[in-house]
């Protein structure tokens, strides 16, 4: 059979056909390919040797890489700790000493003993609170209450206001962060003939519609029941989370969604006086650090325009 | 070519099986990539989404890569390897015309079902693994069938040498047995449920998951692509492949090495540090035997360039080739635990199988096709001008998508790494989310080019095939044969 030429003349088919015309030369491996597969198991034997990579018996070969961590002692005094290469003692070492790590402790340290006014007087230390609050806020808080705290009306209130369910003062911001909030408004029991004034009535309070009149005197009898927790006047209570209802902020009904449209904004009105709200929030306390909830509660602050 | 080519008769291959399975490998491949865009349109604009259960991201995507690796690919290598076998053993399929036939049902049946079932939210939740266990029985008989036909036709084989192509499925073949059976050992909520939990739980799980999940594209979508590597190139090129020594050499460093290194999918989590040494260790070992069937394959080619210029199916093949070159570079590189810190859980992990499985799958497969359906319909290609325009659109597709991937993948690694001049992380999650944006819009349009090329492609195929059945291009079986080497 006949064995076509190779170019370089010197090396021949092995001699086998297959189909009719297929065919191989029997070039040796080529050199580089021979010298880098040589490289990467040099590199792969350093590799090993480094690190922990070989099992036997019940434990493995440890490798000559070390990392060191410090620990506290059983007298409070620091101790230096020194293991095989680990990914555990890594991430320790890291939290411990890295720059970044470094850097947040110092500020840390700094802000540990201020008070909430003096972070905010200081442009430095406030800008380590917002820095805090941007990334805490954005990975735990603003799933709910949007990336820029708007909130979503009728679920999620609208932080981005200066409106402030339970008023903002730091104690409160901190505590309801740490434990959590049980938002709730039972359903209320109005008689058919009484509930579209009631619902009128509220929206005159904040002048989105006018009643007067008879309508007007029925109205608020019927806001009676209300009053207990929203005041004779409809200002709210921050000490249950009872909102202003003079304020024109439509956290739950839906009103600036009706686009002045009077009938709409009383069904908005009629559904949450019928149903009442049941929201909640979830408390952080034990996912989030001191620090991080102190300089949260001023960044959530500052959100509301304060 | 050669001249002294054996003379064959159609009859004494099984071509029916190889057209049937090429046809369906043609359907589920746009079937499966317009799944591909629709999915990336989704993470580019999630109101695609529509809120309706079925086409949601989270199902729809393993109907994606159930359709693209085992619809398309799968469907592929069953024809390829039908064909090889055959032309190279000079022997028909064993089997019968029952045997075949069943592994085609078989195959189909459970890709169809499997899919509908994904859509209806029943899986099994493992990645390329998804098919729930009552479809996992069906495969597993598909494939010992599968494997008695290989085997079989090998041995009664004419010739006296099995071909390299041959080693490459046989290892396929074999190692996919091993890795389904192993990876789908699933314990059935009830005989009746369609539910199941895994039988091994915790860190055993996941290494098990992810030696399948590695192999799979080791032995599924390397091993047995470069099986039809090895025939379709030195076929079209018309050359002898370059060394007959390489090639036993890669073959047999790629089957030991690459069964170690799927534990790289798990470094930084609660896999040993030890293990994941070694995953990672073998990785880099793997380049070299990986490179050197690529070598092989442009070498052959070496001495004969200018075909480049004239031949758009060998301009398939060299760029799968090149492709392939990259990515099993790329993947080295990216199992390194100080890379893979950066990379895991980025869309450059996306970025890195797309180049594989578009550039390198895809593309081989593509023009493997090319050559291999107008000699089983004994005609020419309907149009050439139509397969270099399906090349270029291919290789757009290509390059958008793997550069949008990069970007996405290393902005996000990067991002989700910085540190502000307090310590704290300089961005949410959620920045890096919308950072992403654009670059899921480029994946998109990137994903729509490679859909249109296979479009394309689907024309020029009908016409081809249409064309063939015509009487005034048959002009007697006799072409068939001739055309057939």
């Amino acid at each position: 059979m006949s064995q076509p030429e190779n170019k370089q003349g010197q090396v021949e088919t092995t001699g086998h056909v297959w189909d009719g015309d297929l065919r191989e030369y029997n070039n040796p491996l080529p050199r580089w390919w021979l010298w880098a597969f040589y490289i990467t198991i040099i590199f792969s034997v350093i590799y090993w040797i480094l690190y922990p990579a070989w099992p036997y018996g019940d434990t493995y070969t440890k490798g000559i890489s070390t990392v060191e961590y410090t620990v506290e002692g059983e007298n409070g005094e620091e101790k230096t700790v020194t293991e095989h290469w680990n990914t555990r003692a890594l991430f320790t070492k890291n939290m411990q000493s890295s720059p970044s790590a470094l850097a947040q402790q110092e500020w840390v340290n700094k802000v540990k003993d201020m008070s909430f006014e003096e972070i905010e007087q200081d442009p430095d230390t406030l800008q380590f609170a917002m820095s805090v609050g941007h990334g805490t806020f954005g990975d735990y808080c603003a799933a709910c209450h949007g990336a820029g705290g708007q909130g979503k009306i009728g679920l999620f209130p609208n932080l981005a206001d200066n409106a402030w369910l339970y008023g903002n003062s730091y104690e409160t911001i901190v505590s309801k962060i740490a434990g959590g909030i049980n938002g709730m408004m039972p359903a209320q029991n109005v008689a058919e003939d009484k509930i579209d004034d009631l619902a009128k009535y509220v929206l005159s309070l904040s002048g989105n519609a006018e009643i007067s009149g008879e309508a007007a005197s029925r109205g608020k009898q019927a806001f009676a029941s209300c009053a207990g927790c929203h005041g004779q006047n409809g200002k709210g209570n921050e000490a249950m989370g009872a909102p202003n209802l003079t304020d024109a902020i439509w956290d739950v009904a839906d009103v600036p969604g009706c686009k002045g449209d009077t009938a709409c904004q009383m069904e908005e009105i009629k559904h949450v006086v019928n149903n009442g709200i049941q929201r909640q929030m979830p408390g952080f306390g034990d996912r989030l650090t001191d620090t991080q909830i102190r300089m949260l509660a001023i960044y959530v602050r500052q959100l509301g325009g304060n | 070519m050669s001249t002294n080519a054996v003379p064959v008769a159609t009859e004494q291959y099984n071509y029916g099986i190889v057209k049937k399975f090429a046809i369906m490998a043609m359907i589920w491949g746009v079937l499966g990539m317009l799944a591909g865009v629709y999915i990336a349109s989704e993470l580019a604009w999630p109101f695609l989404n529509f809120n309706i259960a079925e086409i949601t991201f989270g199902r729809l995507r393993p109907v994606h890569t159930t359709l693209v690796i085992f619809g398309f690919g799968g469907s592929a290598l069953f024809a390829t390897s039908y064909y090889i076998v055959q032309r190279t053993c000079q022997a028909r399929l064993w089997g019968g015309s029952i045997l075949p036939e069943f592994t085609f049902w078989g195959w189909q049946l459970s890709i169809g079902l499997g899919v509908l079932f994904y859509m209806a939210g029943y899986t099994q939740g493992r990645e390329y693994a998804e098919f729930i266990w009552p479809v996992d029985l069906l495969i597993t008989v598909t494939w010992v069938a599968y494997f008695a036909i290989f085997a079989m036709t090998l041995v009664k084989r004419s010739q006296p040498h099995i071909y390299v192509a041959n080693w490459f499925f046989m290892a396929f073949i074999l190692a996919t047995a091993l890795l389904h059976i192993f990876n789908n050992l699933q314990v059935p909520v009830a005989w009746n449920s369609l539910e199941s939990y895994a039988l091994f739980s915790g860190v055993q799980d996941a290494m098990t998951q992810w030696w399948y999940g590695h192999n799979a594209v080791g032995f599924f979508l390397t091993a047995a692509f470069l099986g039809m590597m090895y025939y379709f190139v030195p076929k079209q090129a018309g050359r002898p492949i370059y060394s007959y020594r390489l090639s036993i050499v890669h073959f047999w460093a790629l089957s030991f090495l690459y069964m170690w290194v799927g534990a790289h999918h798990l470094h930084w989590t609660a896999l040993p540090d030890w293990v994941s040494t070694l995953a990672a260790t073998f990785s880099i070992l793997l380049l070299l035997p990986s490179w050197g069937g690529m070598i092989n394959g442009i070498m052959t080619l070496s001495g004969a360039w200018e075909k480049l210029r004239t031949d758009p199916i060998m301009l398939f093949l060299i760029t799968a080739l090149a492709f392939y070159g990259m990515s099993t570079f790329e993947g080295p590189m990216m199992s390194l635990k100080s890379v893979n810190a950066l990379s895991h859980y980025t869309d450059w992990t996306v970025g890195h199988v797309h180049s594989g499985a578009l550039g390198w799958v895809a593309m081989i497969s593509i023009g493997s096709f090319y050559h291999l359906i107008p000699r089983l319909w004994g005609t020419t290609l309907y149009s050439t001008k139509l397969v270099f325009v399906h090349f270029w659109l291919a290789t757009i597709g290509v390059v958008l998508y793997i550069v949008a991937m990069w970007v996405a993948g290393i902005g996000q690694g990067l991002m989700l790494r910085a540190f502000d001049q307090y310590g704290n992380l300089a961005y949410t999650f959620i920045e890096t989310v919308s950072f992403m944006h654009i670059p899921y819009v480029v994946r998109a349009i990137g994903g729509a080019f490679f859909l249109s090329g296979m479009l394309v492609m689907g024309y020029n195929i009908r016409k081809t095939i249409a064309g063939a059945r015509q009487p005034a291009a048959a002009e007697g079986r006799d072409a068939v044969a001739a055309a057939a080497r």
